[in-house]
């Protein structure tokens, strides 16, 4: 059974006379705080920022122009990298935008970009509807980042993990926020071990946690389910959908193309810049056109014949029951192919679209684009 | 609290929260101010016990201060001696804490922590100064305690023109404000090369470096040629507080948080 995350902490939380975190922080820690910051850190950082509050849906939550990275050599042997290439993109408010591509094609580059953790060597970019290079501060403000490792501090707990970042945004309201995604993640009950004794679902879910304390309405997510077993990949996907039910928008950086298949709206298959973004259904369809496959309950020669003679059908093949044809537009063209195949006898069983894996259309594109694979960029 | 507090803040708790899981290095921290604590106290009873018997204290080939030469001679080598075993207390806040600050930044990269905290809306300043304050504070904090045990030792052991020299002003002066100041230039020292280097054994042997100077006045003080002084104390702590303050921003300047990010494996 799970505990009150509101109920009011033991004494015997705080362990430590020297333990200055979690629950047992008392009142002379915090007059000490604030004698300190009156003393000593006024003069620490010139940039204004703006409080959370004042951060919007803007119209679009990522916008970049010509985005490009290009790393310099260092040391003998090494040479200059383009890690990213003249990056367009737009991504919508609420949309789950899906990064794909392989080892060393620029997508923790990317993300880092947009995060203002590397700055681009070329082109312009507005996150959360804050310049990059110019408003830095405000955009790491106001997004959530679950890097490619957890990042915990394995020897603080759950509680304390959480307090730290959320202390970090100006959370108002850090138990409250701390407690409702320790029980969202189901980690209510270990909030109290040390996050280094935790398995590695439940380190991912914490650094999920972590991301979402301040309730940035953009979220970028650099391989959520990498090395993890399929339950706890599964629940994080299952998170992540959660998320998006939410209205936040979500970069989602994967290798996983049924992750992508399942959660993203839009793909943007990236090898150092994009080779297509599109929905998986479209990127589909732009590849492989729209195939149906039609069932009867007798198949002959002759209904074969009769479809393959229509006009707007591209290819026709028969395996078994089962008419496999490929038109220009399923929307309009299946009454017509259906009428026709009545028309000739066949009784029709089922008409279903048939659709490519997304790892076809993957290596497809992939393959197409004749630059080496897996260059190695610095990640 | 404002905001730039609360995240320095925030920060310094987050590196005494760790530093208490690390019993060996609080164990540490407080282990040599101890053993100061002992020999001081040691060497104060028993030279005064010598001198009382009636002992001959020449032959301890100490050069006293001329000044001094009005005391007793047992006295006089008793405060001679103390002035050097409080410089050394003077001293220890640099260089204990200056290893944990050199770890701080590639631990913090060793441990993959480094890119979420960076992720995070912390300016590099608040960062690092942090990070050197968390660092030397608890050192620093650790010598008081010792100081004030050393004077009440003093106080029941000693005579009282002893304990005059002491407690005089150059002393408190040293210990509240020097040795805190001190302690703060070796920790940002300490961190500024953290954040250059990408090897923490490298990183602790650049930073033990920083202590050469500081043997070189111990070993005048020990020589008898320097006896520190209010003028003397304050002088150095002002401009202990400029080097402070150019150092956190040579620091800043000088953290490439790309670099970090991108270079370091």
């Amino acid at each position: 059974m799970r505990s009150d995350p509101a109920r009011p902490l033991a004494p015997d939380q705080a362990r430590h006379w020297w333990c200055l975190y979690g629950p047992g922080r008392s009142a002379n820690n915090a007059a000490l705080a604030a004698l300190f910051a009156w003393v000593v850190t006024a003069p620490l950082n010139k940039t204004p920022r703006l409080p959370l509050s004042r951060v919007r849906i803007n119209a679009r939550m990522i916008r970049a122009k010509g985005l490009s990275k290009r790393f310099p050599a260092f040391g003998k042997g090494s040479h200059e990298t383009l890690a990213v290439d003249s990056i367009d993109v737009e991504v919508q408010p609420g949309e789950v935008f899906g990064l794909l591509g392989p080892n060393g094609a620029g997508k923790t580059t990317m993300v880092r970009m947009l995060c203002a953790l590397i700055a681009p060597t070329a082109g312009e970019a507005w996150v959360n509807g804050f310049q990059l290079g110019l408003q830095n501060d405000e955009i790491r403000a106001s997004i959530g980042v679950l890097t490619e490792s957890p990042g915990l501090y394995r020897k603080l707990d759950a509680v304390t993990n959480l307090s730290f970042f959320a202390k970090l945004y100006g959370v108002a309201d850090i138990s409250g926020q701390v407690n409702k995604y320790l029980q969202m993640l189901g980690l209510w009950e270990s909030r109290h071990q040390l996050a280094g004794s935790f398995s590695k679902g439940m380190r991912q879910k914490l650094a999920i946690a972590r991301a979402l304390l301040h309730e940035p309405p953009l979220v970028f997510l650099d391989e959520p389910t990498a090395s993890l077993d399929p339950e706890a990949a599964r629940v994080v996907r299952d998170f992540i959908d959660e998320m998006r039910g939410q209205g936040r928008t979500i970069v989602l950086c994967t290798h996983n193309l049924d992750e992508a298949d399942r959660l993203c709206d839009r793909i943007g298959l990236i090898k150092q810049r994009f080779i297509c973004v599109d929905s998986p259904g479209r990127l589909r369809a732009r590849l492989y056109g729209t195939r149906v496959r039609v069932r009867l309950e007798s198949l002959t020669p002759a209904h074969l014949a009769a479809v393959q003679r229509l006009a707007f059908v591209k290819e026709a093949a028969a395996e078994d029951r089962v008419l496999s044809i490929r038109l220009e537009d399923p929307d309009r063209n299946n009454p017509e192919l259906i009428r026709t195949l009545v028309g000739v006898g066949a009784s029709v069983q089922y008409v279903e679209e048939e659709s490519a894996p997304l790892e076809s259309v993957y290596f497809d594109l992939m393959g197409r684009e004749g630059q080496p694979e897996n260059q190695e960029v610095p990640s | 609290m404002n905001v730039r507090g609360r995240r320095v803040w925030a920060v310094i708790e987050k590196e005494w929260a760790e530093t208490a899981r690390n019993r060996g290095i609080v164990w540490m921290m407080a282990l040599v101010p101890a053993i100061l604590v002992l020999v001081v106290l040691g060497t104060n009873y028993g030279i005064l016990r010598a001198g009382a018997g009636g002992q001959d204290l020449s032959g301890m080939d100490i050069s006293i201060p001329k000044f001094l030469a009005h005391l007793p001679q047992a006295e006089a080598i008793t405060v001679t001696m103390n002035e050097q075993f409080f410089f050394y207390l003077l001293l220890i806040p640099i260089t204990l804490p200056v290893y944990i600050a050199a770890y701080t930044i590639i631990g913090e990269k060793e441990t993959r922590t480094l890119e979420p905290l960076l992720a995070a809306p912390v300016s590099t300043g608040e960062l690092l100064f942090a990070k050197g304050f968390a660092a030397a504070a608890p050192a620093v904090v650790i010598n008081w305690i010792a100081f004030v045990i050393v004077i009440a030792g003093i106080a029941v052991i000693s005579p009282p023109a002893v304990l005059h020299f002491a407690v005089r002003d150059a002393w408190i002066f040293g210990m509240l404000l020097f040795s805190p100041l001190l302690a703060l230039l070796s920790v940002l020292t300490g961190v500024l090369v953290s954040s250059r280097v990408n090897d923490p054994r490298t990183a602790q042997q650049i930073t033990s470096l920083f202590v050469m100077p500081l043997i070189l006045m111990s070993v005048l003080v020990l020589m008898g040629k320097v006896f520190l002084t209010l003028e003397l104390v304050l002088f150095a702590a002002m401009i202990t507080l400029v080097a402070d303050a150019l150092i956190l921003l040579l620091a800043v300047r000088v953290f490439q948080r790309e670099t970090i990010l991108t270079r370091w494996k």
